[in-house]
């Protein structure tokens, strides 16, 4: 980093940037999520959305269809700047995900907590993901939604972090949220730990370099 | 949720809830998108206690979604699109008993009874007089039970029931019937669904019934008209149905009388016919072959033809059988169920893996639930439910596990180069071959009639220590012992004959008298007992001290015979004795 980045970067001339590798297994909620923070819903940042343009949003979320592959999706928050790779979750793509796994700063893993049989599932992915060579040895911090958190029978995001071992993670950061991403709600918490936590991985990180 | 050691940690355990309550076979299990949302539904035909309790139970993901109350046993249920509006809905058939009820929406929405069977012109008329109060019942029964010994048409089930009541029962039983007219129903073995007329997923289909009066039957499946009926030779107990209605089609069923017939659309009577040595438990199609379980616990491979590829014994007897197909990776295989707690998956007759479960599996299903292509769905002996799901990663490979020809006969051997002398001598021996045989042959002859010579010679002279003559069989041996110079010659000679004695026998001795010298070199020899062995010791002095050694000749003589009886030429060792002196 040159002085004049870093000059800007403290005076907060220019955003740092990072990637963040959205994951989760199929129709868990990535997109419904992503597009929730992304700045065309302006409300994204104000939290739930108000009354009346909550039916704005529900059509947005019902236009959203599987991803193919994966989508890019860029966006800004106070402090730093943000590139999603939003992961599709089926599992003939889902070999994919491993090579984004070099360049992400952060990683945000999406559960379905209404889908009870796959947990499993999203259990065996995240271990493999959290055992891969590029993971493995980083403190890279990772969110967890447990979405769908409307659902009537969804469990709890203290069910969902027990179903998925969470408490044996000790070399990274993680946290997770309930959400329900179709309203936006749990979403702006869990991105706020996800800053701080960027923050101070690089903070870290100048102090080491200097 | 671990990984259990044998199947390789192939499969996550998703579900398994050991007190779920539901009994029921492979048969009446199936896997569809009920709701029109992408999400698999388990769709059970549950037996419930065999009397009471039959129910069609719906799960989704791990819960029961809902249950309706079945008025009969089901014996199959199939999953079905019966027309084509939007949203692409399938129903749900369930036969039970002669009739074939079908939900739409989980909702009762038709029920089709097949036709009634002919009815036996006697019983009618024996019921008739029943009803005009000409016979009493015990009268009734009598003459039913003629009718039952003779008739070619069986007796309708009213009939039977009322052959099998006591004396008590009958007068209340023929008061509570007797108005009704006779009929005679068969009752539904086995179902399946075959494609109409195109293979599309979602394309509409017809439903393959079989039924107890040997009969196969396809229906429409909007008007439920019967389209097609075929005849078997037995009351078919499973099948398996595969093309299209209006092509081509191809339906493999088992039957009772442990055959296994292919019925084509050509004809209505099977095309070929699998004998089975032993009864079929399961039948599951692979590709174009049929694998078949059998009750001597054994797995069968044949071509759609019923040429028989293969066989492998298995460990336990057979429970239950199903098709493991995942399209998305080109998989196909079949899983079976078996007495002792396991399932096993076979490709061919090669076994990929095995899980063990903690009860015995009675029914199995694979296929898409929820949004899972290759789960596993498994229900116990004790009513439990168990689901697995294949790993993402999980590879089976096709090692052949039954014995056979050992990898290393397989690995090519660096065999050299033919050599110029190697290349001459073949074209020698292929230019010359008869040549070099006659004189083989001719060279052989030689020989051979060399040896006869030799031997006729031998035998002439009695030169060999057994001696052929007829009336004085006998065998010697010599053994000689000692360093030297004095050897102790020990002379083994047994009558061979079977009960004569010989008589007038005496030994003689021919050697270097330079070299040797005998302390007796004449013996007599008494009596020979036939079988015993007679040792006669004499000791030989070496008298040369050259180191030198010879043969000395052993005869044996008949007294006024001038040729020996046996001559054996013993080979004296070099006499060490003398030179250690
Ligand atoms: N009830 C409810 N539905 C949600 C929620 N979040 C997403 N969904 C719905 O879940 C479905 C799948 O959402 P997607 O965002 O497409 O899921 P995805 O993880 O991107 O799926 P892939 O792209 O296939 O990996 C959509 O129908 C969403 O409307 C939620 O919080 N609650
Ligand atoms: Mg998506």
């Amino acid at each position: 980093m040159g002085l004049l980045d870093k000059l800007s970067g403290w005076l907060g001339l220019r955003k740092k940037e990072v990637n963040v590798l959205c994951l989760g297994l199929d129709n868990s909620g990535k997109t419904t999520i992503i597009n929730q923070l992304k700045p065309a819903n302006h409300s994204n940042h104000l939290g739930p959305l108000s009354e009346e343009w909550k039916h704005v949003s529900q059509t947005q979320a019902q236009e959203i269809v599987p991803t193919i592959g994966f989508n890019i999706e860029k966006f800004k928050s106070s402090s730093l700047s943000f590139t999603v790779f939003d992961m599709s979750g089926q599992s003939r793509y889902r070999n994919l995900w491993e090579h984004y796994y070099k360049e992400s700063h952060a990683i945000i893993f999406v559960i379905d907590s209404g889908d009870k049989l796959r947990m499993v599932v999203a259990k065996e992915e995240l271990d493999t993901l959290l055992n891969h060579q590029d993971i493995r040895s980083r403190k890279i911090p990772v969110l967890f939604f447990a979405n769908k958190m409307d659902l009537r029978d969804a469990m709890s995001s203290v069910k969902v972090s027990q179903m998925l071992c969470l408490e044996n993670i000790r070399d990274k950061p993680w946290h997770i949220c309930a959400s329900n991403a179709i309203k936006g709600e749990g979403l702006q918490q869990g991105l706020d730990w996800l800053q701080e936590q960027i923050a101070q991985s690089t903070e870290n990180n100048e102090h080491m370099n200097e | 949720m671990s990984d259990s050691g044998s199947d390789g940690g192939k499969w996550l355990d998703a579900h398994y809830d050991p007190v779920a309550g539901l009994y029921t076979f492979s048969s009446c299990m199936d896997l569809a998108d009920l709701s029109g949302d992408g999400e698999s539904r388990l769709v059970v035909g549950d037996l419930g206690s065999g009397s009471s309790g039959m129910k069609l139970k719906v799960y989704r993901g791990t819960a029961l979604m809902s249950e309706s109350i079945l008025l009969d046993l089901p014996a199959g249920l199939v999953a079905f699109f019966m027309d084509l509006h939007e949203p692409r809905i399938p129903a749900v058939a369930v036969a039970s008993g002669p009739c074939i009820y079908v939900y739409k929406n989980l909702r009762p929405y038709f029920k089709f009874t097949l036709p009634g069977l002919e009815v036996n012109m006697l019983e009618q008329d024996v019921w008739q007089q029943v009803r005009e109060g000409q016979i009493d019942p015990l009268t009734l029964k009598e003459m039913l039970e003629s009718i039952r010994k003779q008739a070619d048409v069986p007796l309708s089930v009213r009939s039977l029931r009322f052959l099998s009541l006591d004396g008590s029962d009958m007068d209340e039983f023929v008061q509570l019937h007797k108005q009704q007219p006779i009929r005679r129903q068969t009752v539904i073995t086995c179902i399946g669904t075959l494609k109409k007329s195109t293979a599309d997923e979602d394309g509409v289909s017809c439903l393959v019934i079989g039924t107890e009066s040997s009969d196969v039957y396809i229906l429409d499946p909007e008007a439920f008209i019967i389209l097609s009926k075929m005849s078997l030779p037995a009351a078919p107990t499973s099948m398996d149905v595969t093309g299209q209605f209006d092509v081509e089609f191809r339906i493999t069923v088992s039957c009772r009388n442990g055959n296994i017939y292919i019925l084509r659309r050509e004809s209505d009577k099977p095309k070929y016919c699998i004998e089975l040595s032993s009864h079929p438990v399961g039948l599951v199609r692979v590709g174009k072959n049929v694998v078949v379980g059998c009750t001597d616990e054994s797995l069968q491979g044949f071509t759609q033809k019923g040429k028989k590829l293969w066989r492998t014994v298995l460990s336990a007897p057979i429970i239950t059988m199903a098709a493991m197909n995942l399209p998305t990776r080109g998989f196909q295989a079949v899983l079976v169920g078996l007495a002792n707690c396991e399932v096993q998956l076979y490709r061919d007759k090669n076994l990929l893996s095995t899980i063990k479960t903690p009860d015995v599996v009675t029914s199995i299903c694979f296929g898409r639930y929820g949004r899972e292509d290759g789960t596993l769905i498994m229900t116990t002996k004790g009513g439990g439910l168990m689901v697995k799901i294949l790993k993402r990663t999980a590879e089976f490979d096709d090692r052949d596990s039954t014995p056979g020809p050992p990898l290393a006969q397989s690995v090519r051997l660096n065999v050299p180069k033919k050599t110029k002398l190697y290349v001459d001598q073949t074209l020698r021996e292929r230019e010359n071959g008869l040549a070099m045989h006659r004189a083989f042959q001719m060279d052989l002859s030689h020989l051979r009639l060399a040896a006869a010579k030799a031997y006729v010679k031998a035998l002439e002279s009695s030169l060999t220590p057994m001696s052929s003559s007829l009336t004085e069989p006998l065998k010697m041996n010599a053994v000689v012992q000692g360093l030297g110079p004095s050897f102790k010659l020990t002379l083994n000679v047994q009558n061979t004959a079977a009960c004569r004695p010989v008589m007038n026998l005496a030994i003689s001795f021919l050697y270097d008298e330079s070299l040797y010298r005998m302390r007796s070199p004449y013996m007599r020899i008494p009596l020979l007992v036939p079988g015993l062995i007679y040792p006669f010791e004499t000791f030989v002095e070496c008298t040369s001290d050259k180191g030198i050694s010879d043969i000395i000749k052993v005869f044996i003589l008949h007294e006024g015979k001038s040729s020996p009886l046996l001559t054996a030429h013993i080979n004296m060792p070099v006499s060490e004795g003398m030179t250690l002196n």
